[in-house]
């Protein structure tokens, strides 16, 4: 085998990580996004508040609540550990959790306004016409904000592939199972590993700019 | 849309899990928490140990007091490898380790370095209060055991209160070689292990060792580990066959004093 400077471990966790990070980011933003977009309720600005608060935060504090609300210290954690046979903490889920609530806020907002440009008198007439709101929503204000809602995906995964300050304190350094690319980074630095820090951190790049292209050709299509 | 939208979803998911499913070739993984010093002659030793007990090594390196934290705060690895006694000590009162397996394994010795190509001429703890050593590179003190080395053997030389100002706080040990090796800082008071193993780029002098607490290494196998078999293989590997590789990376072997 050619020897990599580039480990695919790393490659793999990153993977992994972002990608269920990506997911929880979909399962959990979209309803938000769309509530945001449609619903005047009560606490709305709280609500706003608290999902984008992820985007100012150090990093390091979602890592530092998420160990102390998780770790083997909290009655949660244990109860996770001890009843349910789940441990989030130095794992690969807890990296992607705590990417899942960095990268939130990307999806959430994007999305958001990608609801909000649907012409809501469209909705109007398809439930005049008939439609139940699931139906609305899947024939008239999916379709309509989905490549909105693609940007706020790439964006999302994007920001979940980079994040470094909240994984390195919930799930630590541990190659093939919390190391991503970001960290990696990191501890190729500290071993003097010239050749893994260059090929890595231009991988990223890559991956970053790759998603950008993919965000701002949604954007393209979403205003013609 | 809404379908393809989906299938790219479910291609993401495939994608992360076919990958994870072809990681590992079947073969126990053994997993050591160790402290920064030991990065390179822990990874000299992987290959041979590797084949000698059919398992993966695999090293997450960090201060030792960082690791112990993780320990403590739910890290699962099977062994921890400290770069002294207080936290192989804290973890056993807090009944994380296996007490049996506690064992000293080496003496850490500190070194002044500064990069190979500096022009500075530093032979004791005492020129580094020269003004033209602007910055001084130290591992944390708060959590990493040569931290503490450096700052205990600046104050015994009577240099802290002259240099405390420029001193950059590496986050452990390795990363304050690495200010010294870039040449980002003049000077750094760093393990003996790892200015051997980067003597390309690397300059150093020995630190008296009466100047510091002795850096008692000990290492335990934790009650959590998977294959706590495989982990004591590999500390009598370390303190058995691995000690003449101990020995070349600079660590002084428990009842001896230094070979070089």
């Amino acid at each position: 085998m050619i020897p990599l400077a580039i480990d695919a471990e790393d490659i793999r966790v990153s993977l992994q990580v972002a990608g269920l990070a990506t997911l929880i980011c979909i399962v959990v933003g979209l309803p938000m996004a769309w509530l945001l977009a449609r619903h005047q309720f009560r606490g709305r600005t709280l609500v706003e508040v608290v999902v984008t608060l992820p985007l100012l935060l150090p990093p390091t504090v979602v890592g530092y609540y998420l160990l102390r609300a998780l770790g083997a210290g909290s009655p949660f954690g244990r109860f996770l550990e001890d009843e349910l046979g789940i441990r989030i903490v130095f794992t690969w889920y807890g990296a992607a959790l705590a990417a899942a609530i960095v990268s939130i806020p990307f999806l959430i907002r994007t999305s958001q306004s990608a609801f909000e440009a649907v012409d809501s008198e469209l909705e109007g007439v398809a439930q005049t016409l008939g439609r139940s709101r699931i139906g609305v929503f899947r024939a008239i204000t999916f379709p309509l904000a989905a490549r909105g809602i693609a940007a706020g995906v790439a964006l999302a995964f994007a920001r979940a592939i980079g994040e470094f300050g909240a994984t390195v304190v919930v799930a630590g350094n541990i190659p093939g199972r919390t190391r991503t690319l970001p960290i990696s980074v990191y501890d190729a630095v500290q071993a003097g590993d010239i050749d893994r820090a260059n090929l890595t951190a231009l991988l990223l790049v890559g991956i970053s700019v790759a998603s950008l292209l993919v965000f701002s050709w949604s954007l393209l299509l979403v205003r013609r | 849309m809404r379908r393809r939208f989906g299938i790219a979803a479910v291609l993401l998911c495939a994608l992360g899990l076919g990958l994870s499913a072809c990681g590992g070739d079947g073969r126990p993984t053994v997993l050591v928490a160790a402290a920064a010093d030991l990065r390179f002659v822990f990874e000299a030793m992987e290959p041979q140990f590797e084949e000698r007990c059919e398992c993966n090594l695999k090293f997450s390196f960090g201060s030792s007091g960082t690791l112990a934290t993780q320990i403590s705060n739910g890290l699962k690895v099977d062994i921890f490898a400290s770069a002294d006694s207080s936290y192989v000590e804290q973890l056993e009162k807090a009944g994380l380790t296996l007490p049996e397996t506690r064992q000293l394994y080496a003496v850490g010795r500190i070194v002044i370095a500064v990069p190979a190509d500096s022009e500075l001429e530093v032979e004791t703890l005492a020129d580094l209060r020269e003004t033209n050593v602007r910055r001084i590179a130290i591992a944390s003190p708060d959590h990493a055991p040569y931290g503490r080395a450096a700052r205990q053997a600046l104050e015994n030389a009577g240099v802290w209160e002259a240099v405390v100002d420029r001193l950059v706080l590496g986050e452990n040990a390795s990363l304050a070689t690495q200010f010294v090796e870039t040449g980002n800082v003049d000077a750094g008071i760093v393990p003996l292990s790892l200015a051997i193993s980067r003597e390309e780029y690397l300059r150093a002098v020995l630190v008296d060792e009466s100047l510091h607490e002795p850096l008692r290494q000990e290492v335990a196998v934790l009650k959590s580990s998977r294959h706590p078999d495989k982990a004591t293989a590999f500390l009598a590997y370390v303190n058995g066959e691995g000690r003449s590789l101990m020995r070349q990376y600079g660590f002084v072997l428990p009842g001896e004093s230094l070979q070089r």
